[in-house]
């Protein structure tokens, strides 16, 4: 039995993948107790399995080898010393949830443009003169595309509304 | 028979005809390029202009237009790992993976090529199947369907790594993909599945969001690590030996880019079956084309032959799915049913007519999607090289106009806040499964064939009762759905006795 | 220099002057409408509502710019709540949703968060004739033919809350008719291939759908639900052969809203006053020669509807007493 702290990184991601699914393919039957059975019928039959081949690899992974597991999909590069890696990856997913958070706020318009200059500042180090540029550009082909062009709605952000502009 | 080819050959080649296809063309470079510019949106949007057009410039330029999408969609896919198309997403497992080795070039050639061998066979299936066509879509009924349903699902065994292990992630993969096909109400009791709750699930998870999350927030989180160009610290001289060389690729692998333009326009002829499945089948016969272990393991790497399936696929789907639009009046995809809007715009009823009297104008549509093509793949090849250098961009600039596309790619679906929480759950999964050595490609064939599965297998059993199980295509589909699962076990058992014999 | 700078505000007031004039008396110049559609671009509801925004701005007072954005999910269920409670009551949006939006009030479907007859109705452009047709080759000629010999026919449907699923549900529970309903078809495309196959015997579904299978030959229309068009006038109509009361007011239930088949409302609150232009507008347009025209060549079907008779049906729907709407609840689920 390999303890839990030799596991490596894409031993972790996989134990919790099982678990993750297990959790939801144990929730799916259970809901679907509740039908009538023929809508009933096709999520027993596939959650049922993958429960039990979630649950497997679970197992597998807390009693079994170090299999590392490759998969016919890209791997993540391994070259970079751990906390390197560890460090960009916490930095850009907070900057994707920071974006999706901005989005929501401020509404695409004010998100857009404010997300690409301050990642250019920020994380990017660029100069002003050219993150400046490169914002304004980018906020141009997708106004000009988008909004424009297509009339897509872009609802206001909700601090907009809560002040009540725009 | 070639009376009326010249004929639809001489209709398109008429000036306005003509001016109105390369407009087209023009419309859909662009709309293939940019997620969140979908191509049957576009088509929708494009079809009032068409008025005043007389049949053959109208669908010279809705045609046109559409035929592009898919090849230029290919060319995001490959340089940013953002499907430029749902049709699309295939090819970033091998096209992005290519580019980040720095051969771009060499991907977005191959890309094309077999784009452009993928619409040629097409169109000519178009052209031979005329005949044939309604006895062969006719025979093709829900149980049919059903089976080949079943034999795409058993590709997945192709798209899992080798081994127990590798199958038994690729299956739970396939099987989360299945069960999130069921979010939605059900088309037997109306029960609201899955839904949490909310207006927003009702009816099911749109691919487009999913495709997104799950392949672009990989692609950007292993970019920003890297702290790199798209193309890694190569020297940017390697990048120029590209494209002549993935035209060579289509090539060198010829059989291989047959079969899968083949498999396409099979796909695309049978309605029904949703656009984006072919591409995936297509994937997974080719990873079937590696001839040993260590082959198989370089599929999601960097095959050049993970490019040359999907894009042939996807492109030959086009001239399959226009023949049962043209000879039923059933659109063999979104795309086509609002093509079948341009057909009653024209006063044209499709159906046998448009076989017998009207044949000159099918020919036409054949031959437009030839000349779009060739057009497009010609352009594209002169700028090739360019679009290629982009890999060679610092990601600190890339990185922020990527997440732009992602989030406006998955928000103009649906103009819906919710597509965006759905890119982020899924790009959090799929990049959980990268890292784990999860392989997304039979989530997604779950997830695309996951109705049609359930539907046709209701349909089946409430129209034939059991009898349906032993219907001669059905029994046939059967067999070769066995055959594709035991392929990969047959194959590593080969390479395990050969491996044996050497020690 | 003050004579130069009241030369410039003589000119700018000289320039304003008209615009400010004419926004007096009317309200929409220069302006912007919205037209939200439930649905995706290429279906029918953004296939009219596209037409009208292309031909309302002749008939508006100031000739505002129209434009169309989708806001599809949940069967229009969330543009109907976006109009009701987000958009602004300043006549500057107009929604247009999926037609049995009423029913799911009525039904109490989960998530409705709007009340039908609170919008500012507008009208609408069209009705929608629903039928059911089964195969030419069959030997039913007629209706009554179909139901006395008894033999079973498989009608394919898309799915519970569709027309293609609900009509001939109380065709075969409430007319005794013995259909078997096969649901699960991804679109009534794939069912009239079904039809083809000779895997489904026919198929029912709105009259605009069928008829150019109808003109092949392929099916031939047998019964019809309340509303018409030319061509299926002559067909019997479903509440008419109802045994008792209670069956026909079922059907009346479920046939009320084609009345009012591409229905276009404001959000509750906007101004009489511009309800009015728009509802005038509305009533121009639809009688427009050339959109008539351009509605002919893409086979649409349109049939005004003025906003107050919509009203009044929605209003007929909403007030149904309990019992019917109960037993109602136990054929028909709001769906597509």
């Amino acid at each position: 039995m390999r303890s839990k702290a030799s596991l490596s990184v894409d031993s972790k991601a996989s134990l919790s993948l099982g678990l993750v699914i297990m959790a939801l393919s144990g929730w799916a039957v259970v809901s679907a107790f509740e039908w009538p059975w023929k809508a009933a019928l096709f999520p027993l039959a596939i959650g049922i399995p993958m429960f039990l081949l979630a649950g497997a690899e679970v197992l597998w992974v807390i009693l079994g080898s170090a299999h590392r597991g490759e998969a016919k999909d890209f791997q993540l590069s391994q070259h970079l010393p751990a906390r390197v890696a560890l460090r960009r990856t916490a930095s850009v997913m907070a900057w994707t949830l920071g974006f999706f958070a901005a989005i929501v706020l401020l509404g695409f318009q004010i998100a857009v443009p404010l997300l690409v200059f301050l990642y250019l500042k920020a994380a990017g180090r660029e100069s002003w003169k050219l993150s400046i540029v490169f914002t304004a550009v980018v906020w141009a082909i997708f106004y000009g595309l988008f909004d424009y062009l297509l009339h897509l709605p872009f609802p206001d952000g909700w601090i907009q509304t809560a002040i009540g502009i725009g | 028979m070639i009376d009326p080819l010249i004929q639809g050959l001489l209709l398109v080649l008429q000036w306005k005809a003509l001016a109105f296809m390369l407009l087209g063309i023009g419309l859909g470079f662009w709309v293939g390029l940019l997620p969140g510019l979908g191509g049957a949106t576009t088509l929708a949007l494009m079809l009032p202009f068409i008025y005043t057009m007389q049949p053959a410039e109208a669908f010279a330029f809705l045609l046109g237009m559409h035929s592009v999408c898919a090849t230029t969609g290919d060319i995001t896919s490959v340089l940013f790992g953002v499907p430029g198309e749902a049709t699309t997403a295939a090819v970033i497992l091998d096209g992005h993976a290519m580019a980040k080795k720095g051969e771009a070039g060499r991907a977005l050639g191959a890309a094309l090529a077999s784009s452009l061998v993928g619409a040629l066979v097409g169109a000519l299936a178009l052209v031979l199947a005329i005949p044939i066509v309604r006895p062969l879509v006719l025979s093709f009924g829900s149980p049919e369907l059903f089976m080949l349903a079943i034999v795409g699902l058993a590709f997945i065994a192709s798209l899992s790594s080798q081994g127990a292990r590798g199958m038994l992630r690729g299956f739970a993969a396939g099987a989360l993909g299945l069960l999130l096909a069921t979010v939605g109400q059900d088309p037997q009791a109306g029960v609201a599945r899955f839904t949490l709750d909310t207006l927003y699930l009702w009816q099911g998870l749109d691919l487009v969001p999913v495709l997104v999350g799950m392949f672009a927030i990989p692609e950007i989180v292993d970019l920003a690590v890297r702290g790199t160009s798209i193309a890694g610290e190569l020297p940017p001289g390697r990048l120029n030996k590209g494209a002549w060389e993935g035209v060579k690729d289509t090539f060198r692998h010829f059989g291989l880019t047959i079969r899968c333009s083949l498999i396409g326009t099979f796909i695309g002829i049978m309605p029904g079956l949703g656009g984006s499945v072919a591409q995936w089948m297509a994937y997974g016969h080719a990873t079937q084309s590696a001839k040993n272990a260590e082959e198989q393991k370089g599929f999601g790497q960097g095959d050049v032959r993970g490019v040359l399936g999907p894009c042939a696929a996807t492109n030959s789907k086009e001239g399959g799915a226009l023949i049962p639009t043209i000879a039923f009046g059933v659109p063999g995809s979104t795309a086509m049913a609002i093509l079948l809007g341009g057909f009653f715009l024209m006063g044209l009823v499709p159906g046998p007519d448009m076989l017998t009297t009207y044949l000159p104008i099918t020919f036409s549509m054949a031959w437009t999607i030839v000349l779009a093509n060739v057009i497009t793949v010609v352009v594209s090849f002169l700028f090739l090289n360019r679009l290629a250098a982009i890999t060679s961009v610092r990601g600190t600039l890339l990185i922020p106009v990527i997440l732009v596309l992602v989030f406006i790619g998955s928000y103009t679906a649906n103009s819906n806040y919710g597509d965006l929480v759905v890119t982020l759950v899924f790009g959090g999964i799929g990049y959980l499964m990268v890292l784990g050595g999860w392989p997304r490609a039979p989530f997604v064939l779950g997830l695309v064939l996951g109705k049609i599965v359930e539907n046709y297998l209701y349909i089946s059993m409430a129209r034939y009762g059991s009898s349906w199980l032993t219907r001669p295509v059905v029994l046939v589909l059967f067999v070769v759905a066995v055959v594709v699962i035991l392929y990969p076990l047959v194959q590593a058992r080969r390479t395990a006795a050969r491996r044996g014999a050497h020690a | 220099m003050r004579i130069t700078f009241a030369i410039v505000a003589v000119l700018a007031l000289g320039v304003c002057a008209p615009q400010y004039g004419q926004a007096q008396t009317s309200p929409y110049a220069g302006k912007t409408i919205t037209i939200v559609v439930g649905y995706k671009p290429g279906g029918g509801y953004d296939a009219t509502a596209r037409l009208l925004a292309r031909h309302l701005p002749d008939h508006i007072p100031g000739k505002p710019t129209i434009i169309v954005q989708n806001m599809p999910g949940a069967n229009s269920l969330i543009a109907a709540n976006n109009v009701y409670a987000v958009a602004k009551p300043d006549g500057l949006t107009m929604g247009t949703f999926n037609r049995n939006l009423p029913i799911a009030q009525l039904t109490n479907v989960a998530g409705v968060k709007f009340d039908m007859r609170k919008f500012a109705w507008i009208g609408s452009a069209a009705s929608e004739a629903t039928i059911l047709a089964i195969r030419d080759d069959l030997p039913y000629k007629t209706f009554d033919e179909m139901k006395k010999a008894g033999k079973e026919i498989v009608i394919g449907a898309t799915g519970p809350g569709a027309n293609t699923y609900d009509f001939p549900l109380l065709i075969k529970d409430l007319l005794g008719v013995k259909l078997k309903i096969v649901s699960g078809y991804s679109s009534s495309s794939d069912i009239m291939l079904a039809i083809e196959r000779k895997e489904a015997d026919g198929r029912a579904g709105s009259y605009t759908s069928i008829v150019n299978f109808i003109d092949r030959k392929l099916v031939r229309p047998v019964i019809r639900a309340r509303a018409s068009e030319p061509g299926i006038e002559k067909l019997p109509v479903d509440e008419d052969l109802a045994p008792n009361p209670r069956a026909k007011a079922i059907m009346a239930l479920r046939s009320a809203p084609e009345v009012i088949g591409r229905p276009y409302v404001m959000p509750p609150g906007t101004p009489d006053a511009m309800v009015k232009i728009m509802r005038d507008a509305f009533a121009k347009a639809i009688k427009d020669p050339k959109l008539v025209a351009e509605a002919k060549k893409t086979k649409m079907d349109l049939n005004f509807v003025s906003g107050d008779e919509a009203l009044k049906v929605v209003n007929e729907v909403m007030s149904q007493p309990k019992d019917i709407v109960d037993e109602f609840s136990k054929y028909i689920k709001f769906g597509e």
